[in-house]
C-alpha cells in the first residue's frame, strides 16, 4: 500500500553501537560489533550471546534516576530516542499536537526484580501466596504492573517529553512496528497531526523473553538477542526533509512458502526500483531466504540484524534508521527495507531522498 | 479520498454478569453489580479482596482465551457476515497474559526453592515452565480469533492498557474507513482478577480499600478490578434490515502528564471527546458511556472534561458508567463501554451506574441511578483513558 508521500526530518536511534544514528550504516556494513557474552543473561546462561546497547552517558540518558527506576529496559531506550528525535527535528514548541505511534514488546522485570520478589515470597522454603501478597510485590519496582501493561514504552516517553496527540502501541514481534509507521503516515495524511514519532522499542534481554525464545527454538536457529529504540521524525510537509517515506507493504500470509512471499514484496520495490536494500531477518532461515530471493535482484545489501541482533518490536525501526542513514550518506536514491520478525510476517518500507519542496 | 461509513454489524460479550451480551445487558439495566468477595482464588492477604471477577480457576493459563472466544462466536454470529479472508481484519486490544500462580510457584522451585535464588537453576530449569510465547504474548488472543473467523486480512494487539480494546474499535473502523478491509472482527479482554494484578494495583494505592465501586459517588475510594471480553464486527456494508448504527467519530490523545494520575485540567481527555465529536461532524451526544472508574481523581476530572466538552449539550445528555457494576476490566473496559453505548442507541436502553447513590457534587453530570431508563437515543460516545495517559473516545450514531 501506498500514499502521499511522507517527510522524514530526523531520527533517533539507540542501539548496540550506543547513541545516535548517523554512520550506523557504516558500522553495520563494516559488522563493526559482534555479539558477546551477555550481561544480562550470564545468571540466567552461561555464555549466552547478546547484542546489547552500551551504558549511556547521564547526558543522553532518560530523565533523574528515581525515574529511571520505573522504567522497563524498552521504555528507558524509547525515553532516550524520543528526546534525542524531537531535539533534532528542532520541535521544541506544541508537543501536546505531535503523534507517537509504537511497537512494543511483552513487558518483564529484570531478574533481579523477579529473584527480590520471589524471595520475599518464600516461607519456610516455600513459594506462599499470602506472604507474595503481603511483601513479595512490596520488594518490587511500585510500578511492577506496568511492566505488564505494555503500553508504558510508549506513556514514559510522552510524559517525560510533553508528547499529546494522537497516538498508539502495537504489541510487535516484527509487523507491529510497521503497522505503528503506517497509522503515524495515515495520522499525518488525514490531519490529524502534522508531526509525528514513529517506530520501536523493545528488548528481548529479559530472562522470560530469552527463555521464550529458547523454548521457540530460534535461538538455536541462529537469533541473537538484541535490544535498542529507533524513531522516525515525520512531517506532513517540511521545506528540507531529509528523505520521505514514499510506500510500504505488509505480507501477513504465513500459509504461503516464504520464498513467494519475498518475491511478491520484492514486486513492490521493483515498481520503484531502490539502489539498495537493508534487510532485518530475525535468524537464519529468514536470513538465507532474503539472500538467495536477492542474490539476483540487488547488488547492495545490508543485513542489519547481523550486525545488530534481534530486538523484536525495535528490529524494524532500526533497519529503517540504517536504511535512512546509508541513504543520506551514499547518497542515494532510494533505498529498500525488508523485515522479517518471528511473528512471520514480512514488511517492506521504500525510503526516498527528500527533495526540497 | 471520501472515507467510507463503518456499520456496526454484531455484538458479544463474556462478562461477570452473563456469558452472553443479552444477559449481561439485562442484569446490568436492573442496576445489578458483580462485584463481590474474590472467591476462585485465597485473597485474604491483600489489600483489596473483592472484585467483578469470572471465577474460573486460577490454575488456567491465560484466562483471556476464553472469555475473548466467547464474545467473539457471538458477536461473529450475530453479524452474519460473508467476507473474502483477505478482506477480514481482526483488531484486539490485549495486555500480556500472566502465567498461572503454579506456574509461579514452579518458577520459584526452578531458582532453588530455598532461601537463595539459583540462577543456574533457574536457567536450565525454568525454560520447561514457560509453557510458549501464547501463555503471556499480547497478540496471542487476536491470533487465535483471526484462526477462528478465517481473518487474512489486517491482525493487529493494540495494548495501551486501560484504552486498548476502545483503541482496537478504532483502528477497525479506520482500516475500513481507509479501505484495507472491508469487515472486522474488534474489541477486547482483561482478565486480570489474579494474584499478579491485584497486587500491583494494590501498591499502586489504585484499588478500593472498601471493595466498593462507586463511579461519581461521594464515597468512591478506588477501583475495583473487572474482567471479561466484550466484542464487535463492523462492516463497511449497512445490514440489510433494522437500524444501523455506525461509529462516526474517533479521538485518541495522551495526556502527557504522569504515569498513574490524570492530567488535573482533564485536558487530554476533554481533546479526545472534542476530536471524536468533530470527527463525527457533531457538537453534542445524546448518551456518555463515560470511563468512570470510581478513583476520586479520574471521575472528577473526567465529570468536569464531559461537562466542557458537551457545552449547552449537558443538559439533553445522560451519562453513566458500567464499572460500577461490572468493576474495571482493564484492557476489555473500553470495549465494554462501547456496547452500552451501542444498547443506549441500538435498544434505547441507557443503563444506570450501579453504586452510585450519593453522587459527589465535583462529579456533578445527568447521571443515571438506580434502574435503566428508556430513552431515544441518536448519538452517543464511551470513553476510555488509561494508566500512563493515553486517551480513546468514540461516537457512535443512528445512521
Amino acid at each position: 500500500m501506498s500514499q502521499e508521500p511522507v517527510a522524514i526530518v530526523g531520527a533517533a536511534a539507540v542501539s548496540p553501537y550506543g547513541f545516535g544514528w548517523r554512520g550506523l550504516a557504516r558500522s553495520v556494513r563494516e559488522r563493526r560489533l559482534s555479539p558477546g557474552p551477555s550481561r544480562e543473561l550470564r545468571l540466567v546462561r552461561e555464555g549466552a550471546l547478546s547484542f546489547e546497547v552500551p551504558d549511556l552517558s547521564s547526558e543522553v540518558d532518560s530523565g533523574d534516576p528515581k525515574n529511571r527506576k520505573l522504567m522497563s529496559r524498552a521504555a528507558r531506550l524509547a525515553t532516550v530516542a524520543a528526546r534525542a528525535a524531537l531535539e533534532e527535528a528542532g520541535w521544541r514548541d506544541a508537543r501536546d499536537e505531535i503523534g507517537c505511534f509504537l511497537g512494543i514488546g511483552a513487558g518483564g522485570g529484570p531478574l533481579d526484580e523477579l529473584r527480590a520478589m520471589l524471595l520475599a515470597s518464600l516461607e519456610t522454603g516455600r513459594f506462599s501466596q499470602e506472604r507474595f501478597a503481603q511483601s513479595g510485590l512490596a520488594t518490587t519496582n511500585p510500578l511492577f504492573a506496568f511492566h505488564l501493561l505494555t503500553n508504558f514504552t510508549l506513556c514514559h516517553g510522552a510524559i517525560a517529553h510533553g508528547l499529546g496527540g494522537p497516538n498508539g502501541a502495537w504489541f510487535s514481534r516484527g509487523s507491529g512496528t510497521l503497522v505503528a509507521l503506517t497509522e503515524a503516515i495515515e495520522a499525518l495524511g488525514v490531519g490529524d497531526c502534522d508531526r509525528a514519532l514513529a517506530g520501536g522499542a523493545d528488548c528481548a534481554l529479559y530472562a522470560g523473553t530469552f527463555l521464550e525464545l529458547d523454548r521457540g527454538q530460534y535461538l538455536s536457529r541462529g537469533l541473537v538477542p538484541g535490544e535498542g529504540a529507533a524513531l522516525l521524525t515525520l512531517a506532513r510537509d517540511a521545506a528540507k526533509p531529509l528523505a520521505r517515506v514514499t510506500g510500504w507493504a505488509l505480507d501477513s500470509d504465513k500459509a504461503r512458502p516464504i520464498s513467494n512471499r519475498i518475491s511478491d514484496l520484492l514486486g513492490f520495490f521493483d515498481s520503484r526500483i531502490p539502489d539498495a536494500l537493508v534487510i532485518a531477518p530475525w535468524g537464519t532461515p529468514t536470513r538465507e531466504a532474503l539472500f538467495e530471493a536477492l542474490a539476483r535482484r540487488c547488488a547492495k545489501v545490508l543485513d542489519a540484524t547481523a550486525s545488530l541482533g534481534e530486538s523484536l518490536a525495535a528490529s524494524p525501526a532500526l533497519a529503517w534508521v540504517v536504511g535512512l542513514d546509508w541513504l543520506l550518506s551514499d547518497g542515494l536514491e532510494s533505498v529498500g527495507v525488508l523485515s522479517a520478525g518471528i511473528d512471520g510476517d514480512l514488511g517492506a518500507v521504500l525510503l526516498t531522498r527528500g527533495e526540497p519542496r | 479520498m471520501t472515507a467510507r461509513r463503518v456499520y456496526l454489524r454484531g455484538v458479544g460479550a463474556y462478562t461477570p454478569l452473563g456469558t452472553r451480551w443479552p444477559r449481561t445487558l439485562a442484569a446490568l439495566a436492573e442496576g445489578k453489580s458483580a462485584v463481590r468477595p474474590i472467591s476462585h482464588f485465597d485473597a485474604s492477604g491483600f489489600p483489596c479482596q473483592s472484585a467483578a471477577a469470572i471465577p474460573t480457576a486460577i490454575e488456567v493459563e491465560d484466562r483471556r482465551l476464553p472469555f475473548a472466544q466467547s464474545a467473539a462466536r457471538e458477536a461473529w454470529a450475530a453479524a452474519g457476515l460473508e467476507v473474502a479472508p483477505e478482506r477480514l481484519g481482526v483488531f484486539i486490544g490485549a495486555e500480556s497474559g500472566r502465567p498461572s500462580l503454579a506456574t509461579v510457584i514452579a518458577l520459584s522451585r526452578a531458582a532453588g526453592g530455598g532461601t537463595s535464588f539459583d540462577h543456574r537453576s533457574f536457567g536450565l530449569r525454568a525454560s520447561a515452565h514457560v509453557k510458549s510465547a501464547e501463555v503471556i504474548s499480547p497478540s496471542a488472543v487476536a491470533s487465535i480469533l483471526a484462526g477462528e473467523v478465517g481473518a487474512g486480512g489486517p491482525v493487529m494487539t493494540v495494548s495501551l492498557a486501560c484504552a486498548s480494546s476502545a483503541a482496537a474499535i478504532a483502528e477497525a473502523a479506520r482500516s475500513i474507513r481507509l479501505g484495507e478491509c472491508d469487515a472486522a472482527l474488534c474489541g477486547g479482554v482483561g482478565a486480570d482478577v489474579d494474584p499478579f494484578m491485584l497486587a500491583g494495583f494494590a501498591l499502586l494505592g489504585a484499588l478500593s480499600a472498601s471493595g466498593r465501586s462507586h463511579p461519581f459517588d461521594c464515597r468512591r475510594d478506588g477501583f475495583v478490578l473487572g474482567e471479561g471480553a466484550a466484542m464487535a464486527v463492523l462492516a463497511a456494508e449497512p445490514p440489510a434490515s433494522g437500524a444501523a448504527i455506525e461509529v462516526a467519530g474517533i479521538g485518541r490523545t495522551l495526556d502527557a502528564h504522569h504515569l498513574t494520575a490524570p492530567d488535573p485540567s482533564g485536558d487530554g481527555a476533554f481533546r479526545a471527546m472534542q476530536l471524536a465529536l468533530r470527527d463525527a461532524g457533531l457538537e453534542s451526544v445524546d448518551y456518555v458511556q463515560a470511563h468512570g472508574t470510581s478513583t476520586p481523581l479520574n471521575d472528577a476530572i473526567e465529570a468536569a472534561a464531559i461537562r466542557r466538552v458537551l457545552g449547552p449539550g449537558l443538559a439533553r445528555a445522560r451519562v453513566s458508567s458500567v464499572k460500577g457494576a461490572l468493576g474495571h476490566s482493564i484492557a476489555g473496559a473500553g470495549a465494554l463501554g462501547f456496547l452500552c453505548a451501542v444498547a443506549a442507541l441500538s435498544e434505547g436502553t441507557v443503563l444506570p451506574t450501579a453504586g452510585l447513590e450519593q453522587p459527589d457534587r465535583a462529579c456533578d453530570l445527568p447521571h443515571v441511578l438506580g434502574e435503566a431508563i428508556s430513552a431515544s437515543i441518536d448519538t452517543a460516545m464511551c470513553n476510555a483513558f488509561a494508566f500512563g495517559g493515553a486517551n480513546v473516545s468514540i461516537v457512535a450514531r443512528r445512521a
